[in-house]
């Protein structure tokens, strides 16, 4: 009896496994697109005018610009399943799986936004002399950051109790899009003046082709790598509740 | 109509009442212990004189900012760009960090308070989500108040911080209050739930202050430009005044998610 309990569980981590191959086709061209941005940062695209010193600096835009877009992607995702988790009836599995998708979304989130606020920090301290000037993109990106960190928080608090972290948490990310709605509209137009670069996405003439080619990679590249993320995530939080939901 | 459609609405109109009712009882209890007003002043009150001593040798030092070059940098424009460093939309900066954390530090008892002593499940039965809400926000709102009214004009006499323009100064205290006692009390709804410490009520709700703050150094920059037009008064006070009005939004129509078990 056990045995074949056993060889039906190998046969399907088996079928899983040649499954998850077989869709492995994007994952293996998001690392080759990959390899493709890191490469093309430095090989393709060339020196920006205005940036001083051969432009080498502006370089840092294919890996930055994509993972501050992310950051901010990435609240609006959690607090999509955060609003879908308080105001949708739903079973308790599927709730509690919602509730993951949030807090998900939110780790996520605060990874992408660190590396926007480093990487912005490095372009900041070669570019303007000081890794960090108050500049009104610096200010919004560190108040994300808070926000994320204060929703992690508030989940470690509560670890010993799902079901209550799921709804305070949510209850915090719904909130906390107070403070984030400013910094999207009323934050740029506090302080007049910036340093930071424009938003040369949305220019025509401000981007030539190879460095539109790659940063258009670029951002196909992280939001591949973010939607592979969220999955291992998830498939991670699924074995794990299966494991809980067998020994209970 | 249904006969549990009449009594949601019965429900409905009694919230108010319920709502005074909790704020009578909290008043009177405090009346009695004097815990939240105590807390929330004696903190404010020793931080204000932190403050005082380590801003003391600020009070002579001038500043120099030139926005713009002039054809001749003369020892006349200098003077004339000289301004004290330690200004007063920076000393208003100061006042409300001080509150920030006075608010954070104190305004957390009314619900924990509820949790220790037992009172919350009767609280619970007893009236809607929507009226503790309320009542306890405006419980928190006079606490805050009257915090202010007594520790501002301290703090102005003695870094001799001005009005600047008095209506638009006092609009800004109004609504900073507002909006200070409307993050305080959700969060504290929060983290009384989450059984948090003092540390977690902090972590959660400064961040949300962050963007708040903001705003009321703005809005603090135009009270004290003389003669400022009446539109950006407006426009600047009115976005301090909306982030209280959006976050008492929010938690009232997210409160009994909070609050029921």
């Amino acid at each position: 009896m056990a045995t074949s309990e056993r060889r039906t569980e190998i046969s399907t981590v088996q079928a899983s496994s040649i499954t998850a191959l077989k869709g492995a086709w994007w994952k293996l061209g998001m690392g080759l697109l990959m390899c493709f941005v890191i490469y093309g940062a430095f090989f393709i695209a060339g020196g920006a005018v205005g940036f001083g010193q051969g432009g080498d600096k502006a370089r840092i835009i294919f890996f930055h610009v994509p993972s501050a877009v992310l950051a901010s992607v990435c609240y609006f995702v959690g607090v999509y399943f955060a609003a879908f988790y308080l105001f949708k009836k739903q079973s308790p599995k599927k709730a509690a799986e919602t509730d993951a998708k949030s807090a998900i979304a939110m780790e996520q989130g605060f990874l992408f936004c660190t590396l926007a606020t480093i990487t912005g920090s490095i372009f900041a301290g070669v570019q303007w002399g000081s890794f960090w000037n108050w500049d009104p993109r610096e200010i919004s990106i560190v108040i994300m950051l808070l926000l994320y960190a204060s929703y992690l928080v508030l989940r470690a608090a509560l670890a010993g109790r799902p079901e209550r972290r799921a709804k305070l948490a949510a209850v915090f990310a719904l909130i906390a899009l107070v403070p984030a709605q400013y910094l999207i509209w009323a934050v740029p137009r506090l302080v007049v003046y910036t340093a930071h670069p424009k938003d040369v996405l949305f220019e025509q003439e401000a981007l030539t082709f190879n460095y539109k080619l790659v940063l258009y990679s670029a951002f196909l590249a992280f939001t591949l790598l973010y939607i592979w993320m969220s999955h291992l995530r998830f498939r991670a939080y699924k074995i794990r509740a299966g494991r809980e939901g067998k020994r209970g | 109509m249904t006969s549990t459609g009449m009594e949601v609405l019965i429900e409905r109109s009694k919230w108010r009442q319920e709502a005074v009712a909790l704020l009578v009882k909290d008043l009177k209890a405090e009346l009695r212990t004097k815990v939240a007003i105590s807390a929330v002043g004696v903190f404010t009150f020793a931080s204000l004189l932190l403050l005082g001593l380590a801003t003391a040798v600020l009070k002579g030092v001038p500043t120099v900012t030139i926005t713009r070059l002039p054809d001749v940098i003369g020892l006349q424009y200098l003077i004339e760009q000289l301004h004290p460093a330690w200004d007063s939309p920076s000393k208003m900066g100061l006042l409300w960090v001080l509150f920030c954390f006075a608010a954070f530090a104190g305004l957390a008892h009314s619900f924990v308070h509820e949790e220790e002593t037992g009172t919350v499940t009767v609280l619970r039965l007893s009236m809607s989500a929507e009226a503790v809400y309320v009542g306890k926000l405006l419980f928190n709102l006079i606490v805050l108040l009257v915090v202010m009214a007594t520790v501002t004009p301290v703090y102005m006499a003695m870094t001799g911080m001005s009005a600047g323009y008095a209506p638009a100064f006092l609009l800004v205290m109004l609504s900073g209050g507002i909006g200070l006692a409307a993050t305080a009390t959700v969060i504290g709804a929060l983290a009384a739930k989450a059984q948090g410490t003092g540390a977690l009520y902090g972590a959660l709700g400064l961040p949300l202050l962050l963007v708040f703050l903001m705003l009321l150094l703005n809005a603090a920059n135009t009270v004290y430009i003389v003669n400022a037009p009446m539109l950006r008064i407006v426009k600047d006070v009115g976005g301090l005044f909306s982030f209280g009005v959006l976050i008492i939004t929010m938690s009232v129509m997210l409160f009994h998610f909070i609050w029921e078990e």
